[in-house]
């Protein structure tokens, strides 16, 4: 909440002047890639001139965003209630959660132009860009309720019902609001990306994709920073709502009760496995339903089944893993080292702001701010100012997974107790003998969540940048199948890439529980 | 009901079933808390007495034995809303108001909190908190916060009153003045009442009857009787008496 407040007053807001005072002098100066970062002036005279364009494009991202923002949020909170009062479900749907989280929406918009009418795949993706955060907040929020309010009203006879209604969904309210406050932003992005990825009139996402060929940069940098103010007022309520729930209704003392365990751990092992592939088949089985629901011609929407057909059994079966080894051996390297370095630079950055907390303060805001930014509005002005090269995929890797791993390192570290760090110092440590004793290894459960959880970003970025810019990989591979209407790559690539994603996660998954265990530490949720 | 206990315990077994060690809580446990009486349940950490009364609350099973609450068995007790029960943490939801909060067991028990507005304002008055019945928890000191936790206990006027270390959380001097409220109020509702503590003094202040445990496994060792005459004051914590019965408990305590 600090970091909210602190925004209104200096050194944020005087960071933010200064700025934009820089960039306007770049601008005008043309000093990046001849005039590809337009001055302040520039594109607030471009954005005058196109003054009538925006708000039927904004009016119809801010619909379905909406839209799909109330739907996937209504069906987390749902879930998330039910994954609490039954833990089995919650296993059962395992896999669908996973993957959900995992899904690079971009692999998914062209299926759901190709299945779903009208603005029905802008409203699922908005939906299913808040489903994961919200619901995981949900869970989060009912599961760390204090169990001494919850002795009181067992105490009276109340059952696991009147402990929900009384204590848990109330307590879960600030987490809940935190979730949706994080899921706002991802709304509109996924309506932006649905705009992007086919059909429809208006929307940001349309108007982007007419612009681009324009080569207009302060046309591109007007679109972009439209959808940014929007993702970021979205993102801003939230905020507001939840300071204002805070408020005094935080706990007062801290529970030093230990939480009750998971209840599950001697059920029998049949039921243990039951439920494990009954989460690892849910996803297919769902996805199978949907194709069959949709009732979308068999040519077009491919089948779980279908998709393996066309990847191993057809006839045109070698070119197509042909076409698709070539473009994850395209998609993968890079990918890997941008996520390297952007949790690289994040750790270091991090562990080294002990020492210079004061620029780290001012520089929060502007990392939150930079999170809303919607990837697709993102990437042409990436692309004007690094060219079409290897180097404008890197950064985007290397800046999706930065700020997020970058905000929850910060977050871990604060949550290190001043005597803590005060202990080594008490015994005379230098300051690098504190960071290795104290500072790395409190930091390190959040590397690893990081890890984890940028996963998807990064191949959604590497997968935008491919597609918009450096016509290599995976991003390139999808649209270029829809081009050729090659709607058998198209399932295959999205299919693909939601597994390399769910893979990779749950490798990093293994090693952290690994290491953690070894370090006995806990694994950051 | 004369004649029938107000709390009994007969030979309650409780076990921990850990990772490699199992943690015998209570053995062959009993007690008896006569009808009107105040009990105080004393010993070191771990010894069981928490257990003990989250067992009589029904908050625990337990692996044998037999636990009544005025006659009845605890969860018929408690949903009966005959019991009070007061924690060592004031464990008040911190969205509620006062009056919110005392008013919670009323909402558990079914009943509607607007009928019970004049005993909430008296209990209020009672407990010393007359002006704070909007406040929320975080804008209450410890004490006060404990208070209202007294005051939530006392809403269903329960014949049977749980307290675990009250006042465990407030320093020596605060936690006298609370005692000799405690003191007060219930001479005033005459209920039975069994408080857990680990502070001697406040337990030979407070209790007709000092039931002393030890750990490993869980145990009643011996029942002292309190004979001080009610109601008893702050000089009590001077007198030659008060001391002996203090440091009579102490070596039972330390096993001498």
């Amino acid at each position: 909440m600090a970091s909210d407040r602190s925004f209104w007053r200096s050194p944020a807001l005087r960071n933010l002047l200064v700025l934009l005072a820089a960039w306007e002098v770049i601008g005008q100066l043309k000093l990046v890639a001849g005039g590809a970062l337009p001055p302040v002036s520039a594109i607030l005279a471009r954005f005058w001139l196109d003054r009538a364009d925006y708000p039927g494009h904004a009016a119809a991202t801010v619909w379905s965003s909406t839209l799909g923002f109330l739907i996937g949020n209504a069906l987390a909170i749902m879930a998330g209630v039910l994954f609490v009062l039954f833990p089995r479900l919650q296993r059962l749907a395992r896999g669908v959660n996973i993957a959900v989280f995992a899904l690079p929406a971009i692999a998914i918009a062209p299926i759901l132009v190709l299945t779903l009418q009208g603005i029905a795949p802008r409203v699922v993706l908005a939906a299913l860009g808040v489903y994961f955060v919200t619901m995981t907040a949900t869970v989060v929020g009912l599961s760390q309720y204090d169990s001494r309010s919850a002795d009181v009203v067992r105490a009276y006879g109340g059952g696991d019902w009147l402990v929900m209604k009384l204590v848990r969904l109330r307590g879960a309210i600030p987490d809940i609001l935190g979730g949706l406050r994080i899921a706002a932003p991802n709304a509109v992005l996924g309506a932006i990306l649905a705009e992007f990825g086919g059909g429809g009139r208006w929307g940001l996402g349309t108007y982007l994709l007419g612009s681009l060929g324009r080569g207009d940069p302060a046309r591109l940098w007007g679109i972009g920073l439209m959808a940014t103010l929007i993702a970021g007022l979205s993102y801003a309520v939230f905020a507001l709502i939840s300071a204002r729930v805070l408020g005094s209704t935080r706990s007062v003392t801290l529970n030093t009760a230990l939480p009750p365990g998971d209840g599950d751990a001697n059920a029998p092992l049949a039921l243990k496995i039951a439920l494990a592939l009954g989460a690892a088949a849910l996803p297919f089985i769902l996805w199978w339903a949907f194709i069959r629901l949709s009732g979308v011609p068999e040519m077009i929407a491919k089948t779980p089944w279908g998709v393996v057909d066309y990847l191993f059994i057809a006839d045109t079966s070698a070119v197509a893993r042909a076409k698709l080894g070539a473009a994850l051996m395209q998609t993968l390297p890079i990918t890997a080292l941008g996520m390297v370095a952007g949790l690289g630079f994040a750790f270091l950055l991090a562990i080294s702001s002990r020492m210079m907390p004061g620029f780290i303060r001012a520089f929060m805001p502007i990392a939150l701010v930079t999170q809303t930014m919607p990837l697709v509005a993102l990437t042409p002005l990436l692309v004007l100012m690094l060219g079409r090269g290897i180097s404008v995929t890197l950064w985007i890797t290397i800046s999706v997974t930065f700020f997020p791993a970058f905000v929850l390192l910060m977050q871990g570290l604060q949550r290190v107790p001043q005597s803590v760090l005060d202990l080594p110092r008490a015994y005379g440590a230098s300051a690098w003998k504190e960071l290795r004793m104290v500072s790395i290894p409190a930091a390190l459960p959040y590397l690893f969540a990081a890890t984890r959880l940028t996963v998807p970003r990064a191949l959604l970025g590497v997968m935008i940048a491919e597609w918009l810019a450096t016509g290599t990989g995976l991003g390139n591979l999808l649209n270029q199948s829809r081009g050729y209407l090659d709607y058998g790559m198209i399932w295959t690539v999205a299919s693909v890439s939601v597994l390399l994603s769910v893979a990779f996660y749950y490798l990093v998954l293994m090693v952290e529980r690994r290491t953690l265990t070894r370090l006995g530490m806990q694994v950051v949720e | 009901m004369a004649g029938v206990p107000g709390i009994s315990l007969r030979g309650v077994s409780k076990t921990y079933r850990g990772r490699g060690a199992d943690v015998v809580a209570l053995k062959d446990m009993n007690l008896d808390c006569p009808p009107g009486s105040f009990t105080a349940l004393i010993g070191p950490s771990g010894c069981g007495k928490s257990t003990a009364m989250r067992v009589a609350l029904g908050l625990e099973d337990y692996d044998a034995g037999e636990v009544r609450i005025a006659g009845q068995a605890p969860a018929t007790a408690t949903a009966s809303g005959i019991t009070g029960v007061a924690f060592q943490d004031a464990a008040l939801l911190p969205w509620r108001t006062v009056t919110r909060n005392i008013a919670l067991p009323l909402e558990v028990l079914g009943r509607d909190p607007a009928h019970y507005s004049h005993e909430i304002a008296n209990l209020i008055e009672l407990v010393g908190l007359k002006g704070y019945e909007a406040a929320l928890p975080g804008q209450l000191s410890g004490g006060m916060r404990q208070r209202v936790s007294i005051a939530r206990s006392l809403i269903t006027s329960p014949e049977v009153l749980f307290m675990d270390e009250p006042f465990g959380a407030l320093d020596q001097i605060r936690r006298r003045q609370m005692n000799v409220e405690l003191q007060r109020i219930w001479l005033e509702t005459k209920s039975t009442a069994l408080l857990v503590t680990h502070g001697i003094d406040e337990a030979v202040f407070l209790a007709d009857y000092v039931v002393v445990m030890h750990a490993n496994p869980g145990r009643v060792v011996e029942v002292i009787e309190i004979p001080f005459p009610r109601p008893r004051s702050d000089e009590l914590y001077s007198t030659p008496e008060f001391h002996e019965m203090t440091d009579r408990i102490a070596r039972v305590l330390h096993g001498q």
